[in-house]
């Protein structure tokens, strides 16, 4: 049986999880309402409490689209950040942290990092395991973008070649990122430091923008990428080239004035292991895979994510109590109704049936305004973040969050039948005196 | 229905008997005026006779069958087949259209049966005076004397062998409440309904083939007619 199910696509499995979740519901239903048409009362009861049944739909809504939410948002920020780290195979820095060195060098939270010479930059480029290593040169910024020093071919790498306008030609020439309010021929001169602490005026070389990436759902958008050498002659620094004039590699290691990171692109998955076996080096280079240490992270996070999901079951838990309680409280309302239905000759299913379908009115409604709810403040979110961020974020509601739902009316329909086999259990005669 | 009463009593609360009968019988398409003061234990004699009191001791045989020592599902669907009640004070669903009301049954009677009711329940509101135009507008929009008649309508819609009626003209005026009376004593005799009534109202009692006297939850005979 374990093959069987682990042979079956995921999106069946999905699928049948939910008819799974949503089958016991739907049982109750058939056997419940099979025969019956207590559609005029389920409605009768439905207008005489309205605004109580407002409410209730509206707290369950709240529930489940705080649930939904949460869940949509955490996954959307995993995967996302997941993507961003896509096009970074493999990083080598001097030995440190490696979480700090992948915000660095992924998310573009710079810090402060000792810099690998050029001896060690060559012997990476010129490692026949490695298809493309870049240099990373930081240290100033235009309007609060970073402005990165790198290689063309990493430019390349990272636009997935999709640049518009042209490569640039010489150090002052710069390719933006696709969320920078930079305009192909445009130019600025760019200010000392990062963040608040950027002075303008300490540079006086103007950089003119040539190209722009297409979006690659990054905080890259938000870059400012011009030829490392750009970058180290702004400083005063050696351009890297024994003859001036160069641009790009190779580097000479005489004229190379250091880099934090090193992002390399291995010829192949087995190049990678082997790389970052040849470049774990004590108290020389740290090599690490971006996506493997934000997995470590991520898995981290679970641990959050599981106490998140335990509150919001509490909380839905807890709402649910809070139906059930008006419903008996609603169904004493209706204790007279029920006694003439009795004094007629309704069968007790009859009774239960009404009562349970107006339950669950109130908790399919509930629980698919809740969804649209979750779908609402995960993508709102989401948009916030996006934009503080420049993470591509899809937030869309998913099957944990249809399974959370479906599992929620399932759980509800077995709870409203106490409500309904309650108002059954009231004596006839005393509730048609009105009592 | 014929029915047998054969020991009924009713006990209330501190021993008292809220409603009891030693012997009573009506033959089946006859009827009987149960009449006395207030609070003397009309309206809970009517649902003994009804099968709605579980606590009611004693027969209660319609056509040979006990009532009280059926089973509660067995009593229901005696109710739902054979019975009709038309309260002291109407009980519809307020929500519910006069029409909906009236062919109440049809939400949980056996699929087939449910055209019959509907359509006898549409025939028996046109009887009773009510315009066809005015049957989806909700019960709560209905005078009193209108909700009567709805009520009569939901009473007589299963084509009942018995119908049950607790003051059903109490709430009338004087040519309602003839009217009324005639409709029920004609309906009741065409289809052999037997009738059971608790009245104040004079006119419905001499219409009654037998009227017998409440008084503290006991019988006392007064006529014959
Ligand atoms: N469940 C009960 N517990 C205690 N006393 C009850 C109960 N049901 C009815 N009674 C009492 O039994 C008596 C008879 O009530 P019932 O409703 O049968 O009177 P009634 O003859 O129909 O009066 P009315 O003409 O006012 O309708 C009343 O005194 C009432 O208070
Ligand atoms: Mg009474």
């Amino acid at each position: 049986m374990p093959e069987l199910w682990d042979s079956l696509p995921a999106a069946t499995q999905d699928w049948l999880w939910l008819a799974a979740l949503v089958a016991p519901a739907l049982v109750m239903a058939a056997v419940l309402l099979r025969g019956f048409a207590p559609a005029p009362l389920v409605r009768a009861m439905l207008w005489r409490f309205r605004w109580t049944n407002l409410c209730c739909i509206a707290l369950i809504a709240v529930s489940i689209g705080m649930g939904a939410g949460v869940i949509t948002q955490e996954r959307a920020l995993r995967d996302g950040s997941a993507r961003a780290a896509d096009r970074f195979d493999m990083v080598i820095t001097a030995p440190g942290s490696d979480v700090t060195m992948m915000l660095a060098t992924v998310y573009l939270e710079i810090t402060d990092a000792p810099l690998l010479n050029g001896t060690l930059f060559n012997e990476v480029a010129n490692h026949p395991q490695v298809a493309l290593a870049a240099p990373l040169a930081y240290g100033d910024s235009h309007m609060g973008a970073p402005v990165i020093g790198t290689t063309e071919g990493f430019v390349r790498h990272l636009a997935e070649g999709q640049i518009e306008g042209r490569m640039w030609q010489d150090p002052f020439e710069a390719i933006v990122g696709a969320a920078i309010d930079l305009k192909i021929g445009d130019s600025f001169v760019p200010a000392h430091g990062l963040g608040d602490a950027a002075q303008e005026g300490l540079h006086g070389d103007r950089i003119a923008v040539v190209g722009r990436m297409a979006p690659t759902g990054s905080p890259w958008d938000r870059a400012i990428l011009v030829p490392a050498e750009s970058v180290w002659l702004t400083h005063g620094l050696a351009d890297g080239h024994a003859e001036p004039g160069q641009l790009g590699p190779p580097f000479d290691a005489e004229f190379f004035p250091g880099t934090p990171a090193i992002v390399v692109i291995p010829r192949s998955l087995a190049s990678a292991y082997l790389l970052r076996q040849e470049f774990t080096r004590d108290r020389e280079t740290m090599a690490f895979f971006p996506g493997a240490v934000l997995g470590n992270l991520h898995r981290l996070m679970g641990d959050v994510r599981q106490a998140m999901s335990v509150l919001t079951l509490v909380c839905q838990a807890l709402v649910a109590a809070a139906v059930m309680l008006s419903l008996f409280i609603l169904s004493r309302l209706f204790a007279r109704q029920v006694a003439v239905l009795r004094a007629l000759g309704a069968p007790g299913r009859f009774v239960v049936a009404v009562v349970w379908a107006y339950a669950m009115v109130l908790l399919v409604a509930g629980t698919l305004t809740g969804l649209v709810i979750g779908q609402g403040a995960a993508q709102l979110l989401s948009a916030v973040l996006s934009s503080r961020t420049e993470l591509a974020l899809n937030a869309r509601i998913g099957w944990p969050e249809l399974h959370l739902a479906a599992g929620f009316v399932t759980l509800g329909g077995a709870l409203a039948l106490l409500p309904a086999l309650a108002a059954l259990r009231r004596p006839i005669a005393e509730a048609l005196r009105g009592g | 229905m014929d029915v047998r009463v054969d020991d009924l009593s009713v006990p209330g609360p501190r021993g008292r008997v809220l409603a009891g009968a030693k012997a009573l019988s009506v033959p089946a398409g006859g009827s009987l005026g149960l009449a006395g003061p207030s609070g003397a234990g009309k309206s809970t004699l009517l649902f003994a006779l009804a099968g709605l009191l579980p606590q009611a001791r004693g027969k209660v045989l319609w056509d040979g069958t006990d009532l009280i020592g059926l089973g509660a599902r067995a009593r229901r669907r005696m109710a739902a087949q054979n019975f009709g009640f038309v309260f002291q004070d109407f009980l519809l669903f307020d929500e519910l259209g006069a029409a909906a009301n009236a062919a109440a049954h049809a939400m949980f009677a056996p699929r087939a049966q449910r055209a019959a009711i509907r359509t006898e329940a549409a025939q028996r509101l046109g009887a009773l005076g009510l315009h066809e135009a005015d049957t989806r507008r909700p019960a709560a929009s209905f005078s009193g004397g209108e909700r009567q008649r709805i009520a009569v309508a939901r009473a007589l819609a299963t084509r009942p062998g018995v119908l049950f009626a607790d003051e059903p003209t109490a709430s009338l005026d004087r040519a309602a409440a003839d009217a009324l009376i005639n409709d029920l004593t004609a309906t009741a005799r065409a289809q052999g309904i037997t009738l059971i009534c608790v009245s104040h109202d004079p006119a419905l009692l001499d219409r009654m083939d037998r009227v017998l006297h409440m008084r503290d939850g006991h019988l006392a005979e007064t006529a014959d007619a």
